[in-house]
């Protein structure tokens, strides 16, 4: 069986500063991994290159063993690779219900009734006529996350979703995406929360300026010199 | 439902009474009627792309123009009558949109708008151009033939299909994915909308409406200049209406296309050139108040669905 994820080589730079540089990681299907580095260190670059947001200069991307670098971000996403952004992008003068309802195709009454499980879900069943822009920042995420889930898709990347999630939220949204893998996706998230990171993946990478410095289970990373180094400096 | 069908029946009424006023009205009537109608046929039409993508189309009148060119053409070289001809109108300024739309829709923001305005200059010098065809800047005299009523009813018919077309698309989940790319193209692609598909479609269908307003315009006017169907002037009214009506909703462009039109018929006859400053302060004032629209605005305020 292919990997659900496959990146080799990857690099792109803007103007001077290698923002990914020669990245290749594996992700294996059902598994949660995470990704973490300093500021700066290519995790949102490196998203958005697998996404098709960013062009790439060099390597290859390949998703279920078909290569999907040079695609349009619509393609990939159709392919069944779904996506959060660091920056919240919800369609802030649509409802929260129209958010999710926008992708989809075919019945609208099954449509409807999938969006509205899925802001149940996530406790907004209440809010889904409100305009997305009007949601606190952590509902707004909350619709984020449950939109990309619309498409169904088998590769989700996440980027912090924890940030300004509150407690409760936040551990109905680990346990959700514990249940996605349980049903076979694969899930690559951006964390700053290490608790978060540690409690949830299984693997980790680690980015700095660009590199991949390490790859393990969380354990194992903690300890690693070169992460430590990274961090904290010499 | 009971508020719906209150609806229904007042739009019923409102047809029927324009529907006989020809027989009531003077000759100068009729032409304003009809005019009202060309402004909501455009004004809405501009709104397909521009107040749902939020695509600004700075050189919407190219599409009345080449409508008013080709009805104007077909009517003169080849004899059609003025109503297929009209149609075909509607058609140009399609195909027109399909081959400028291509590369013009990859621009974003200003860019596209100054694209747009740039596109109606280039047009409006292809027809003065081509004398042989369109008569260059000496224009182009339709025979002569008093068809101002059934020209009405035709431009009446106009509106009304441009605003069920927008209903429809606003209703729609087709409607959804073009304010998605209004309120966020990167995350509508991260989604799966093919951007560049959706925006070609909202902007042929904005095109047909002015394409025909611009045929049965040419056949109204009996006389068609390059100055006098290529007016920037007529994009910025479209785009006032629009502004001051409400974008992006189904009502606005026609509220903005009477509460202007209305206006300015007014106005326009007791002071000539105060009117233009008219003009120009509800620009400023619909911008700095109410950004939104008066059905924009209304619309966030008391949480108002889709279709209105």
């Amino acid at each position: 069986m292919s990997p659900a994820l496959e990146v080799e080589g990857l690099h792109t730079h803007f103007g001077g500063v290698s923002a990914v540089d020669g990245v290749s990681l594996v992700l294996e299907p059902g598994r949660i991994y995470g990704l973490i580095g300093p500021n700066g260190s290519g995790k949102t670059t490196l998203f958005n290159c697998i996404t098709g947001v960013e062009r790439r200069d060099a390597g290859r991307v390949a998703f279920n063993g078909q290569r999907i670098d040079g695609l349009k971000p619509w393609q990939i996403a159709r392919k069944g690779i779904g996506r959060t952004f660091q920056v919240i992008r919800v369609f802030p003068e649509l409802s929260a219900l129209e958010n999710l309802l926008v992708v989809t195709r075919g019945s609208r009454v099954a449509a409807r009734e999938r969006a509205l499980e899925l802001l149940t879900f996530v406790r907004l069943e209440g809010l889904r006529d409100e305009y997305a822009g009007n949601l606190s920042y952590g509902q707004q995420k909350l619709v984020e996350f449950v939109r990309v889930l619309m498409r169904d898709p088998s590769l989700i990347l996440l980027d912090e979703p924890a940030a300004g999630v509150n407690r409760t939220l936040l551990q109905d949204l680990l346990d959700a995406v514990r249940r996605l893998r349980d049903r076979g996706k694969t899930i690559l998230l951006v964390e700053h929360d290490m608790k978060v990171v540690m409690g949830l993946c299984e693997t980790v990478f680690v980015l700095d300026h660009g590199e991949k410095i390490a790859e393990g289970p969380p354990g194992t990373i903690q300890t690693d010199e070169r992460v430590i180094e990274a961090y904290f400096g010499r | 439902m009971s508020r719906r069908a209150g609806f229904l029946a007042a739009l019923a009424a409102a047809a029927a009474l324009l529907a006989v006023y020809p027989s009531v009205a003077s000759g100068y009537g009729v032409r304003a009627g009809l005019q009202l109608f060309m402004w909501i046929a455009l004004a809405g039409s501009w709104n397909i792309i521009s107040g749902l993508t939020g695509y600004v189309s700075f050189g919407h009148v190219a599409f009345f123009g080449a409508g008013a060119y080709a009805a104007g053409i077909l009517v003169v070289k080849s004899g059609w009558p003025w109503l297929p001809a009209s149609l075909a109108g509607g058609v140009a300024a399609c195909l027109l949109a399909l081959v400028i739309g291509y590369p013009c829709l990859r621009l974003k923001g200003p860019y596209f708008a100054i694209a747009m305005l740039g596109l109606n200059e280039v047009v409006r010098a292809l027809v003065s151009y081509f004398e042989g065809l369109t008569g260059g800047g000496n224009g182009l005299s339709l025979p002569t033939l008093d068809a101002a009523i059934p020209v009405y009813y035709v431009m009446g018919l106009t509106a009304a299909a441009v605003v069920a077309l927008t209903y429809f698309v606003i209703t729609s989940r087709f409607g959804l994915r073009l304010m998605t790319i209004r309120e966020d193209e990167v995350a509508a692609e991260a989604m799966g909308i093919d951007t560049a598909r959706h925006k070609l479609y909202a902007f042929l269908l904005s095109a047909v409406g002015p394409g025909i307003a611009g045929g049965l315009a040419a056949r109204d006017q009996g006389y068609i200049e390059p100055v006098s169907v290529f007016p920037l002037a007529t994009t910025i009214t479209m785009i006032v209406m629009v502004l001051f009506g409400g974008k992006g909703t189904v009502w606005g462009p026609v509220l903005g296309a009477v509460v202007l039109f209305v206006f300015q018929e007014l106005v326009w006859a007791r002071f000539i050139y105060l009117h233009q400053l008219f003009f120009g302060a509800i620009i400023i004032a619909v911008v700095l108040l109410m950004p939104r629209g008066v059905l924009g605005l209304l619309q966030i305020r008391y949480r108002l669905p889709r279709t209105i």
